[in-house]
């Protein structure tokens, strides 16, 4: 697909844009701390100088007077400069986050569907923070680069010669370490993201845990995690020995940069040239510089980082939308289905309707198929070929939003989120009756109180539980087309029985399809169509069907 | 809410024991690394007096070339310092890292020999968390932290002694920045542990809400809920962001306040350097050692405060660790004589609260070879039974027999030779298809494997499969079906080899028509064992060749399915008819 070639690029730029003013100040107050972090070594030199070699007691306390006013410069720019950018990075994340869940959540779907929610949730959470932190990196950078200039005024001020040994030799130090550092950086992170495997392997163990004793494969499993436990040992290891070379390189170099430094600078003073305040001052900011400059090369990392991660997040966010156009609004619904030629994942030239207000069960050997079916029903999903149309009008010209206000699908994977059981069913919309005739018709024992917490997805209720709460949701919601696949799996057979009378009733005249290969639902259904094939191979009653079709009878009796 | 009994905890006394029992057989190892590291950073101090000395000699007066030996000195000095850097650093990263995959290993056994009702108690986000968090937080103290500290600590008591090599005085004019620097490290932690421990908090449910969410897409979009999730995710996001602005805050008045310190040490040594020079006790030259040596410090310093709650959170998550790793091994010891193929439960009873009883009194035997349904509606008991036979649990009162042994006189390897249980949750363990096999059986060879496989109707998948049994499955992997993942389940089963298994509605969440599927794959991994089954579907029920209908905790109706299914009125009748109401007679 032809796309601009960086696209993270914009996005990075309007993060950025967003917080200017942020940025803006933080920049401000952060070069006002790196000059003070500056004038630091820069005063120790002009107090050696001015007061302890030669001068009287009031020259000291002038000075020191000024080295405090340099700290309090220094110390409430960085409390307020930090603080701003800190916060443009977290703005920024933010409305990256909500972006990207607003994405996520589109009525119109993705048509992308290879990404795993738990990428998806890294992308809202890791890389959206990383992009917000160049928020905090441009700061820090224009402030370096300002604790840079500082540096060399004060320099070339003092010794032309001097200045310009340690501007260019400063950067030039840090360009080698960097180029030494390059290979063991590369092979520390490769080795760093394979030590990450065994706490990945560890989790799993955890979290199958009930397995695993069920099997008795304790022992076999901590003797699988302590193999791995040792291979990432030794890849740590190795890594941790690559970094460490690398910052004792620097270490090494920075040293070697200093007495080179010194001798410059101690035959300039023995010359007479500079003073031996000057002196000192020279060796401290060549320390000195070596902060702002290693900062700048942060930054560079921290963009570079933000670059990638504004690259996926675009990507997530520029996805193609699954069922684009149509824009319609439904009228009144009567509720009449018809599909035509339908051409799709497991279906082949369906051709089909649903009569308003029918109870109409749907029979799919094929699960694909049943999928693809409720899909379409919905419009998470245009069919390849052939319409769809609920009273007349196809589905592909309405909005999806509307279609969905007038078909409510209900999957049988549907989740559950965190929150009372009332406030579950009744989704803020439905009535209290409506909700309480629901669950009394499917759900009649569901944890006592209906104001018990359901925790994140559901997981504090058995499967079974958490079908029946999910089957009273779609109820009480009481849409004009309900289509429900297979709601009762994980449901003991007198209690679906139960249920399978429960929707005939709430659902008396109101179009309802059951995409299902039960026989109590289907049972109740005043049409069954058996679909093979991916097309219509019968239609009857249940009892019709039964007793004529063979075929029909293996996939839903055994 | 009911207090939950977390899993252990150490002491400080277990923790300081536990960490001296990783250090013992390394002490060589640790003993090289503190002596390579503190004569790097004596060297390193070396080089602020060379450079003092090359004040000295220009203020003397001494000709240009005098500098030239201070100056290959000053070489020598960055060159040594660098060499016993590396060499200690990488000292320690082997100490450490060793020591931490010492404690995670150990951890792990024990976690896995933990009983399961131990780790229900607790609720499974104890020992999830701990595996994950507590072990991270764990390692990136041990790789970050503390080469940094040792080298801070080390750097900041070195040019102590420095200052008070040149001269006493600058070193007690150095001290008067300390008590500010204590109150501040006070003041900080005081504040900022609980803020940091709310702000993780906070982060955490945008991370849960954020799973929930996108987790839930598709449930949200046919369902038209997108506006309150996006707005719960806003909500729960502008929460995580005022709480990382306050933790925020703090670290910013901590470093703020350390600046305070700074000023007045440095100030303090300068005074001094000026009096000292003017009584003639120093030269400027030492008066400038002393300011640049104060001045040097400024970064171990902020280093080695900065990393109090590091220090602090790998404390809390140490005794954490320490806590389970700490437990007894499970005992090892194999079994001794024949597994055993009959099952005894004698009279027993189980609740998981008391008061609130799920099973009372129940008794049942089962023979060598004989297949039993246990059937009921949910909350009767029957997956708590099952958990009881399998000795996942144990019995409020009562017995429960393997070949006559009670269970609780079995070691766990004993019992898991006799009895296996599959329970409801399906679960494929990340990584190749083998690997997850060989869990069960571990010195099984490929062939093996795939005879499990196809005896249980995955043969046709398996050689789907992109790289056959090295295809990597589970979380991030190939995703199975959960038809296919609970055919993997069977075929463990098939490769335990167990005398007697335990199903525990293994078909339910199948959907119709992989049940099927699965009810034939289930006859399979049954054939030649003692079978105990928990029905979902009542075909299983009629292929058995007893029912047990367990009704409230209590064996209701026990016999054949014709009988059963015969007795006017009777509970596993009225079952049998609803289920088969709809079905033609066979």
């Amino acid at each position: 697909m032809p796309r601009e070639r960086r696209p993270g690029r914009t996005l990075l730029r309007r993060a950025i844009a967003g917080q200017a003013r942020r940025v803006g100040i933080s920049s401000v107050l952060s070069a006002a701390h790196q000059g003070g972090e500056a004038l630091v070594p820069i005063l120790i030199g002009v107090i050696i100088d001015q007061a302890v070699g030669t001068g009287t007691i009031g020259d000291l306390v002038v000075w020191i007077a000024v080295l405090g006013a340099a700290f309090v410069v220094l110390s409430a720019s960085f409390q307020f400069g930090t603080r701003t950018g800190e916060y443009a990075v977290e703005r920024a994340a933010h409305t990256l986050r909500l972006e990207l869940t607003a994405r996520i959540l589109h009525p119109r779907g993705s048509a992308e569907t290879g990404r795993l929610p738990g990428a998806l949730v890294n992308v809202a959470t890791g890389d959206a923070q990383r992009v917000g932190m160049v928020n905090l990196a441009l700061p820090l950078a224009v402030a370096a680069f300002s604790g840079v200039v500082v540096g060399a005024i004060a320099l070339l001020r003092m010794s032309v010669p001097l200045g310009l040994l340690v501007l260019i030799g400063a950067p030039v130090l840090l360009l080698a370490a960097h180029w030494l550092g390059k290979p063991l950086q590369r092979r520390s992170e490769s080795e760093q993201e394979y030590a990450a495997q065994a706490a990945g392997v560890a989790a799993d163990l955890v979290a199958g845990l009930r397995v695993l004793k069920g099997i008795g494969a304790e022992s076999s499993a901590a003797r699988r995690y302590r193999r791995i436990s040792r291979e990432s040992l030794t890849a740590t290891q190795r890594a941790a020995t690559a970094k460490s070379w690398h910052d004792s390189t620097l270490l090494g170099l920075t040293g070697v940069f200093l007495a080179i430094v010194a001798l410059v600078g101690g035959r300039l003073a023995a010359s007479g040239q500079i003073t031996i305040g000057e002196l000192v001052a020279a060796v401290g900011l060549a320390q000195f510089l070596l902060g702002p400059l290693a900062l700048v090369a942060w930054a560079n990392g921290e963009f570079a980082q933000a670059r990638a991660s504004a690259d996926r997040i675009a990507a997530v966010l520029s996805t193609a939308p699954r069922t684009p156009g149509g824009d319609e609004n439904q009228g009144p619904v009567r509720g009449h289905l018809r599909l035509t030629g339908v051409e799709s994942a497991g279906l082949r030239g369906l051709t089909l309707d649903v009569e308003p207000g029918e109870l109409l069960g749907v029979v799919l050997a094929d699960q694909v198929g049943a999928t693809t079916l409720a899909e379409l029903l919905g419009r998470t999903r245009d069919p390849d070929r052939g319409t769809v149309e609920l009273d007349g009008r196809p589905l592909h010209t309405l909005d999806p939003v509307a279609v969905r206000t007038a078909v409510l699908v209900a999957e049988h994977d549907a989740d559950l989120f965190e929150g009372t059981l009332h406030d579950n069913v009744s989704l803020g919309r439905a009535s209290a009756d409506a909700v309480k005739t629901a669950l009394d018709e499917v759900a009649r024992t569901l944890p006592d109180d209906v104001d018990g917490v359901i925790a994140a997805r559901g997981h504090s209720l058995s499967g079974g539980q958490r079908q029946r709460v999910a089957l009273a949701r779609s109820l009480a919601a009481d849409p004009p087309v309900l289509v429900l696949h297979d709601p009762t799996t994980a449901v003991d057979s007198v209690t679906e029985q139960r249920i399978a009378a429960g929707i005939r009733e709430l659902r008396r005249g109101r179009t309802t399809v059951l995409l299902t290969t039960s026989p109590s639902l289907l049972s109740v259904a005043d049409r069954v169509v058996f679909l093979a094939d991916g097309t219509v191979r019968a239609s009857g009653t249940h009892a019709d069907l039964t007793r004529d079709d063979d075929r029909y009878r293996s996939v839903v009796l055994s | 809410m009911t207090e939950r009994a977390l899993l252990p905890i150490a002491t400080a006394a277990q923790t300081w024991t536990a960490v001296r029992g990783l250090l013992r057989p390394r002490w060589p190892l640790a003993l090289l690394a503190v002596a390579v590291l503190t004569a790097g950073t004596a060297v390193g101090l070396v080089t602020i007096r060379l450079l003092g000395h090359i004040v000295d000699l220009v203020a003397a007066g001494r000709p240009a070339d005098a500098v030239n030996g201070p100056v290959v000195a000053l070489v020598l000095v960055a060159v040594g310092q660098a060499v016993a850097a590396g060499c200690g650093l990488t000292l320690v990263a082997r100490l450490g890292e060793g020591m931490l995959a010492d404690l995670r290993e150990r951890f792990i056994d024990r976690a896995l020999g933990l009983p399961l009702d131990q780790i229900e108690d607790a609720g499974a986000g104890d020992l999830t968390s701990r595996v994950t968090n507590d072990v991270t937080v764990i390692a990136t103290a041990v790789r970050s932290a503390l080469p940094e500290l040792a080298r801070s600590m080390l750097t900041i008591a070195l040019t102590a002694v420095g200052l008070a090599v040149l001269d006493w005085r600058f070193l007690i004019a150095a001290l008067l920045a300390a008590p500010i620097q204590i109150h501040t490290v006070r003041w900080y932690s005081g504040r900022a542990l609980p803020l940091y421990a709310r702000q993780r908090v906070s982060v955490g449910a945008l991370q849960q809400q954020l799973q929930e969410t996108v987790g839930g897409e598709r449930t949200i979009r046919s369902l038209r809920l997108q506006d309150q999730h996006q707005e719960l995710v806003r909500v729960r996001s502008l929460d995580a962001v005022d709480w990382t602005m306050r933790g925020i805050r703090v670290l910013t008045q901590f470093y703020a306040r350390l600046n305070v310190a700074e000023f007045v040490g440095l100030s303090a040594v300068l005074v001094a350097g000026f009096l000292l020079v003017r009584s003639g006790s120093a030269t400027i030259g030492t008066a400038t050692v002393a300011a640049l040596y104060f001045h040097s410090l400024f970064a171990p310093i902020n280093t080695a405060l900065g990393l109090v709650d590091d220090a602090q959170a790998a404390a809390a998550s140490l005794v954490r660790l320490v806590g389970v790793a700490g437990l007894p091994p499970a005992s090892t010891s194999d079994a001794i004589g024949p597994a055993a193929a009959t099952v005894a439960v004698e009279q027993v009873d189980h609740a998981y609260r008391s008061g609130r009883p799920v099973l009372s009194g129940v008794s049942l035997d089962v023979a060598a070879g004989e297949r039993v349904a246990l059937v009921g509606a949910s909350g009767a008991g029957k997956t708590t039974l099952a958990g009881l036979v399998a000795g996942i649990r144990r019995p409020t009162a009562g017995v429960v027999r393997l070949g006559g042994h009670k269970i609780e006189d079995l070691t766990p390897a004993a019992v898991r030779r006799s009895v296996v249980i599959l329970t409801q949750e399906v679960y494929v363990f990340a990584g190749p298809l083998a690997d997850d096999l060989r869990l069960a059986r571990p010195d099984a060879t490929d062939d093996e494997l795939r005879t499990a496989l196809s005896r249980v109707g995955a043969g046709d998948w398996l050689t789907a499969l992109p790289a056959g049994l090295d295809t990597v499955v589970g979380d991030g992997g190939h995703r199975l079906t959960v038809t296919q993942a609970q055919q993997v389940a069977l075929a463990r089963l098939v490769l335990v080899d167990p005398p007697i298994a335990v199903l525990d509605e293994a078909t339910a969440e199948a959907g119709s028509a992989g049940a099927r599927q699965l009810e034939a794959a289930v006859e399979e991994a049954l054939t030649g064992r003692t079978g105990i089954v928990v029905a979902h579907r009542l075909t299983q029920a009629v292929t058995a060749d007893r029912v047990v209908v367990l009704d409230a905790g209590r064996v209701l109706e026990s016999g054949t399915h014709a009988d059963l299914a015969a007795r006017p009125n009777g509970h596993y009748a009225t079952l049998w008819q609803a289920w088969s109401h709809h079905r033609p007679p066979a």
